[in-house]
């Protein structure tokens, strides 16, 4: 028991640390991660992540069905990002069958994978709108995101699972009339995209939410690992696409946009230019897509897989995709290890938000309600009676303490 | 920038709300979208293909119920049934099908209270069996 001062009867003793736990359900959160915030008044002095509330043992089930029927399985891996999953693993079968896709199905596999880099981006662009506190903002992203749904659904049969990769090709064809309808919907939204970063770049607000906030140095992009346009908005020149040059990035043309902001404002901006360049490469493809068969007969693939491990990484919207898939000969494969960008990207963030203030912690921007988890923490010694006790903020409030 | 703005502000004043007001009005859907599918059980061969490639394991191989007339080419009487709760409609059995006997629609309005099969919908494709009353 700590020892009275003079004349005084009762003390109060608020730690100076605050612990905010936020998630696994929480509004501004969008993912199931659990992010510990520690605050020092309102400065944040660490943060924990937590994740694994969405373990769904895919790694497993993949291993217990055959190739092919994994296909769709790994497609469900992300929602947003399903054509790059499937195409990443139908890439490392085609390479343990040691079979090239036609050259149209390359081309169409891009569009494809474009059409959801555009997409991802610009929902992420909508949900940075909205936890901003500027709910029309996000409004408007969406209602322009869903003309690329509609392309989506136009070139892959489904808004957003597009199932659309195949082993040694892709399961539906384009024709002049949906190649036409496509390039409708393009110019339509680019535009739209222009207006969208012109705002970012040039809104009072948003640059003073965003500006400074979350700085990453490349030096710490190395150290943690860090992947995708986080990297790349620290003016470090790492791109899945370029590196590898899988399908047919080889041919299309494309700029790997690199920015030196290094903060939010500058991610965000990235995504916006990769938005616009991805538009591009779609209207290219279109335009110059090879003549030939792009859909091969399912029925006429080799079912049994030679014995063989194969690695392969794809760009997704969110960094650098990575499978594993190991064949010990059969149906089955006997191992497929998925690596997502995420995984290295939230995982290792703990470090960014240290020194920022709490309305700085991006997933909890504005909606952030500190007295929920305070109000436990006032603690009451009574020196006469030689007790401590804890009691709600707002029974002192009240005068009941 | 702030005229922008302006402009976005007054643009969406006048225009038409983006959303539709579904279920009273139809989302506008392509015509090739993948939605309900089911066996024609004219072309079916009742070979279990579909069965077995089917990735969620939606399907199920039941016997053309008595009054129905069997098609020559299916010597075993056997059609395939599809859980639509369990189908994801990735269209394998669709591309699997040896005689492409799967008709496609873009049906995508499948919210019910009960487990639905594609079993009326196949029967429908023979002849004879009026009035058997499944489901």
């Amino acid at each position: 028991m700590d020892t009275a001062p003079e004349n005084v009867t009762k003390a109060m003793e608020i730690p100076m640390l605050l612990e905010v736990p936020v998630g696994p359900q929480h509004p501004a959160l969008h993912e199931p991660v659990l992010l510990k915030v520690y605050a020092s008044g309102e400065r944040v002095v660490r943060v924990e992540v937590n994740t694994g509330y969405n373990h769904r043992g895919i790694e497993k089930l993949a291993e217990k069905n055959t190739f092919y029927k994994d296909i769709f399985l790994v497609g469900r891996v992300c929602g947003i990002c399903n054509t790059v999953h499937a195409n990443c693993y139908v890439r490392a079968l085609e390479a343990l069958l040691d079979k090239e896709p036609p050259e149209r199905a390359k081309y169409l596999r891009v569009l494809a994978m474009e059409l959801e880099r555009l997409h991802s981006h610009m929902l992420i662009e909508a949900v940075m709108a909205e936890i901003l506190g500027y709910d029309t903002l996000f409004m408007h992203i969406m209602r322009d995101r869903e003309l690329i749904m509609k392309a989506k659904e136009i070139l892959t049969g489904a808004r957003v699972l597009a199932d659309y990769m195949m082993v040694g090709g892709v399961r539906r064809d384009l024709n002049n009339e949906k190649i036409r309808r496509l390039n409708e919907i393009l110019d339509k939204v680019e535009p739209r995209l222009n207006y969208y970063m012109k705002l970012f770049e040039e809104d009072v607000t948003i640059r003073k939410r965003l500006e400074g906030v979350g700085v990453i140095p490349p030096r710490d992009i190395i150290n943690y690992g860090l992947l995708g346009p986080i990297a790349r908005a620290s003016g470090l020149k790492m791109d899945a696409r370029l590196q590898d040059g899988y399908d047919a990035y080889r041919d299309v043309p494309f700029r790997i946009i690199v920015r030196d902001d290094k903060d939010s404002l500058g991610r965000m901006l990235l995504r916006w230019e990769e938005a616009l360049n991805s538009l591009e490469m779609c209207r290219y493809i279109l335009k110059n897509l090879p003549e030939g068969e792009a859909v091969p007969d399912e029925k006429r693939l080799s079912r049994v897989f030679p014995k063989g491990e194969v690695f392969t990484t794809v760009e997704a919207p969110r960094g650098e995709l990575t499978y594993y898939v190991m064949s010990a000969g059969g149906t089955q494969p006997y191992r497929v290890k998925i690596r997502t960008p995420s995984f290295n990207n939230i995982i290792n963030s703990g470090f960014v938000y240290i020194d920022h203030e709490l309305a700085d912690v991006p997933v909890i921007l504005v909606s952030f309600d500190p007295c929920i988890s305070c109000m436990e923490r006032v603690t009451v010694i009574d020196y006469r009676k030689g007790t401590r006790r804890k009691v709600p903020i707002k029974e002192v409030v009240r005068g009941n303490a | 920038m702030k005229s922008g703005v302006l402009k976005e502000v007054i643009k969406n004043l006048f225009s038409k709300p983006a959303t539709i007001e579904y279920p009273k009005e139809k989302t506008i859907i392509e015509p090739d979208a993948r939605g309900r599918h089911y066996a024609d059980l004219q072309k079916c061969i009742g070979c279990s293909l579909c069965m077995i490639e089917c990735p969620t394991k939606a399907i199920t191989m039941e016997k053309i119920p008595e009054g129905y007339e069997k098609p020559k080419k299916n010597p075993k009487g056997m059609y395939p049934v599809i859980n639509y709760l369990k189908c994801i409609f990735c269209y394998r059995c669709v591309t699997m099908c040896p005689t492409l006997a799967y008709v496609t629609t873009p049906e995508y309005r499948l919210a019910t209270e009960k487990p639905i099969f594609s079993r009326e919908l196949s029967l429908k494709t023979l002849k004879g069996g009026e009035g058997d009353g499944r489901d």
